[in-house]
This record gives C-alpha cells, structure tokens and sequence, in this order.
C-alpha cells in the first residue's frame, strides 16, 4: 500500500511538472463560464455582429437555468472529453514505449498498483476538473440568468461523472493495451460518440447505455427530477468500469 | 541461484530454449552470446519482466516466480524520468523496493559516492551523459540492497573510457555482490568474471569457469612472421609429434603445439638450421575468442 502512494505521488509530480493540472481544469472552467455568459449575451452579440437591417428586432427566448447547465454539460461531453482523452491517452503506453515501466516493474511493485495508482489520479484530476467547470458555470448562471438549487447541480455532475468515470477508465484500459497513444484516443472518442448518438437513435434498445447518464444527469437539470432511465444504466456503466479497470491490471505477461 | 529448463516463445519463435545453469553465491556471471542469441530474453525473466514459457528458476533454495526483492536489474537502455534528478530518482525506486524515504535517502547518497557521480545529484536526469546514466543505472539497481545484481549489456554503448570506468566498477562490485551480466564482447567477460554461460539461438552452448574453460579449449600458439611466403616450410612440420595444427596465412604462421618448451627448442634450431628470415617468433596462448566464434558461428 506504500508503494501504491509512492506511485501516486510519482503521477501528481508529474502532472504538476507537465502543467496538466492547471490546464485541464482551466479548460474545464472555462467553458462551463463561457455557456451561461454566452446565453446571456447571446442578443447583444448578435445585433452587434451581423449587419441585419435596421429596425429587425431579434428576439430570442433566455434559457432557464436548467438549459444553460445542459448545454454546459453538452460541451463536456465534447470539448471536455476530447482534452481528457488527449491528455491521458499515453498515460500507460508512452511509458511502455519509452521503457519506464520496466524500469518501475524491476522493483517488486505489483504490476495492479502500478496501474491502478495511474488510474486513480486520472480520475481525480477529471472529477476535480468536471466539479469545478461544473461550479463555474452554476455560478454564473445563477449570477446572470437565474436561481437554480445547488443540490440538484452536484447531483446532476455526480450523475454525469460516472460517465466521464467510465470514459477514462475506458482510456486507461486502452492506454495500457495499445502501443501507440493515437490509437487510444481514437479508439476511445468514437467509441463515446458512437455510444451517445446510438442511444439517442435508439433509445428503446439502449436503457442500458452508459450514455443515458447524460440524459439522466439533463432531465435532472431541466425537470428537476429524473425522468427515464438512472439505475439500469448506473448498474451497467459501473460494471463495464470495474470490468475494464479489471482487464486493464490483468496484463502482465510482456511488458 | 539455480535456472531448469528455462523456456520463451514468441508464436512460433523460440527464444530461449530449455536453458538451464546456475550461478554460485560471490560469483560474476557472464552471459555470453550474438546479438539476438537470447540474452536480454533469459534476464527480463529472472527478472520476473517476462514470464517463461517453460521452466522454473529457485534462488537461494526456494522456487519462486518471483525474486525482483532480491534482484537489482539494468536494461540494456535504461531510461529514466528526465525530469527528475539523480537524487529524486533514486528515492523514487528505493521507496518502490520498499524502503523508508529516510533509508532510502542515506542509501542513495552512499551509492551516488560510490558510483562517482555525487556531484551531479540535484541535476536533472535530461542532461546526463550516456556514462552518467548507466551509472544512475546501476545506482538505482543496488539501491534495496539486492542479492544478485543483473547487467544487460553494462558497456556495450559507451566510449572506451566509459567503458573501462564501468568494468573497473564491476571489478569493485563483485566484491560484494553476486553479478550476472550479458555481453557480446568475450574480452570483457574475461577481464571481470569468474564464469562463463555461452548462449546460442536460445540453447546452452557451454558454460564453466573461466579458468576450466581455459584449460579445456585454449592451446598454446607459436607465432612466426617472416620476411617471406612460408607455406612450403609450414607444409613440412605439420606432421611433427609436438604441433597439432598448422594455419600458414601470407607471411605468418600460426603453429598450434602440445608442449610449448620442446616446440620452441625444436622450432628454433629448424629456423637456424634453415636460416628462415623470420621477422618475429611469439609464443602465447589462443585467447576464448576461438571458442566463442566456434560456437557463436557453428
């Protein structure tokens, strides 16, 4: 268990050095501003950026609260995603490329502490980042458009974290696979592309869908309570993650 | 420590094949074979890197899979986290073995002395030369104390001075540890080691001590050089009862004898007798190279 702190530590160090651990919450909490700030704007920006003729009169409803932090959501899902998968995508090969593993693997370290202790802070990181775009984007939107209760916001993330959980388990799992880092990130983001639009093409077939957390973590937003399915997907979401973290720590044989 | 039967494929490629040998406590190994012969394959899984395929290794009396507490391990390309110093590395893996920071770090200042490169420990790794690191190398493989230290390849890629410092290093070391380390150059092995496993395409070609293998395989040599072509004359003493083998190559003649005193007598007065105008008469032994070639290239 000391040896898996020792590793931790190592991972933070190295995030710290290589700056992924302002820059990604940066990223995160930026975009979680801009959505309510945008919304807000959205009337201004337009007069003051095309050239309608005089005297059109634009009008555009203002989101409720609860669909500023839906859109907020739908941009972590796309620009929130993509930065974490590019980020970790080589957090287990580029050190199998490079031969650092071995020289960690040498020293009786087992080789589930080695990723498990990768994978935790992986996990850290992207919930620190989600929460905080998260809050950043709650605050404005409470400051500029409207109340909205802060319960139901940290319920909604949670829901949507573990689908962020079960996509960089899945990049972990990848990463300590595959030799090329590309191959990863490309694997991972069309399978969570092709996850959200076949469970929003078919929504009958696909309760089960990791992705349906989203539209869970949406309604939340939107209704105030959740609407559709929550537990199926829960449940099959969290065993796909523990399935994954599992296959991930089970390859030893050539390192 | 005692190897049986040692086994890797790769599909159909077998890499090491049914190996066994074992290593004396005290003693230096070293692992002798071409490049591509199974080296660094037989060490990743003493080093519990690779599993075998087949076989068993036992150290000390016990049959374990693994015994990385016990040994300490140099790639043949170390790599190390550039962004870290010599110092922050080596807790690093003193910690990993299992030490306390503060053990760690009174073990590592005694290594970084040890190994020569004290002053450069609050450096970053990125900036270390080829010597420098393989020295790191070996420091963070003696940090947790090991029983065996492994080498793979120690000097193959470094420049004749690093190269002698780190043979003078191992000389150093064998004092207290037992080594094993691959090579692909004899002339090192016999310079630092006790034994010798010579390894060919994966299978056990020979192995001994070095001053066996010596008595068993290495001939004295008589050498003459002359001023002309001597084919004819060596033609004529290939059936004397003390020489055992003629090579006569340009102006040189390598005469292989059983006895070396009653060859020189003989050779001598044959020379003067003949007034061969020989330009230089040596005589010495035929160094392992033979033998290695013998079985590196059969």
């Amino acid at each position: 268990m000391k040896k898996w702190f020792v590793l931790h530590r190592k991972e933070w160090l190295e995030m710290t050095l290589n700056y992924k651990i302002i820059w990604i919450p940066l990223i995160f909490v930026l975009f979680g501003l801009m959505q309510p700030i945008t919304s807000y704007y959205m009337p201004e920006i337009l007069k003051n950026a095309s050239n309608l003729p005089e005297g059109s009169i634009i009008q555009i409803p203002m989101p409720t609260s609860g669909e500023v932090l839906t859109q907020t959501m739908g941009q972590f899902n796309q620009i929130g995603v993509l930065v974490l998968v590019l980020a970790f995508m080589g957090i287990v090969s580029s050190e199998r490329r490079s031969g650092m593993i071995k020289a960690i693997l040498v020293k009786p370290v087992s080789y589930p502490s080695y990723i498990t202790s990768k994978w935790m802070s992986v996990v850290l990181l992207s919930a620190g980042s989600v929460f905080l775009g998260m809050l950043a984007s709650w605050y404005y939107t409470v400051l500029l458009i409207g109340d909205f209760p802060f319960i139901d916001m940290v319920k909604g993330t949670l829901i949507y974290f573990i689908w962020i959980l079960f996509i960089v388990t899945f990049t972990v799992f990848l990463s300590s696979f595959l030799k090329s880092s590309g191959f990863v990130a490309a694997f991972t983001l069309v399978l969570s592309i092709l996850l959200s639009l076949l469970t929003s093409l078919f929504e009958k077939w696909m309760e089960w869908s990791p992705a349906q957390l989203t539209n869970a973590a949406a309604s939340l937003f939107m209704a105030g309570d959740i609407e559709g399915p929550l537990l199926l997907p829960l449940i099959t979401t969290v065993i796909l993650t523990a399935l994954f973290l599992y296959l991930a720590t089970s390859r030893k044989s050539s390192v | 420590m005692e190897v049986q039967s040692l086994t890797k494929s790769f599909g159909k490629h077998v890499a090491v094949n049914d190996l066994s040998f074992s290593i004396e406590e005290g003693h230096c190994v070293a692992l002798l074979g071409a490049n591509g012969a199974g080296k660094t394959t037989t060490l990743e899984m003493l080093a519990s890197l690779q599993k075998p395929t087949k076989g068993s290794v036992s150290f000390l009396g016990v049959e374990k899979k693994d015994f990385r507490e016990d040994i300490g391990y140099l790639p043949q390309y170390p790599v190390f986290f550039s962004w870290m110093n010599a110092m922050e590395y080596l807790v690093l893996m003193g910690e990993l073995s299992g030490m306390s920071k503060a053990k760690a770090m009174a073990r590592a200042d005694e290594l970084l002395e040890l190994l020569g490169i004290a002053d450069a420990k609050k450096r970053k790794i990125g900036g270390f030369s080829g010597g420098m690191k393989q020295r790191l190398g070996i420091a963070q493989a003696l940090i947790h104390e090991p029983k065996l230290l492994m080498l793979d390849e120690p000097v193959s890629a470094l420049d004749p001075v690093g190269r002698r410092e780190i043979l003078e290093l191992m000389k150093l070391l064998k004092e207290t540890t037992t080594i094993l380390f691959s090579t692909h150059i004899l002339h090192d092995a016999e310079e630092v080691c006790d034994d010798v496993i010579m390894i060919h395409k994966g299978e056990l070609a020979v192995s001994g001590s070095l001053s066996e293998l010596r008595r068993k395989h290495q001939e004295d040599v008589i050498v003459i050089a002359a001023d002309e072509n001597l084919d004819a004359w060596a033609g004529s003493i290939e059936s004397w009862d003390v020489v055992s083998k003629v090579i006569s190559a340009n102006d040189k003649v390598e005469i292989y004898v059983k006895s070396v005193a009653e060859a020189r007598t003989q050779l001598l007065a044959e020379i003067n007798e003949k007034q061969l105008p020989i330009t230089s008469f040596t005589v010495g032994q035929t160094s392992l190279e033979g033998l290695f070639m013998e079985v590196v290239g059969r």
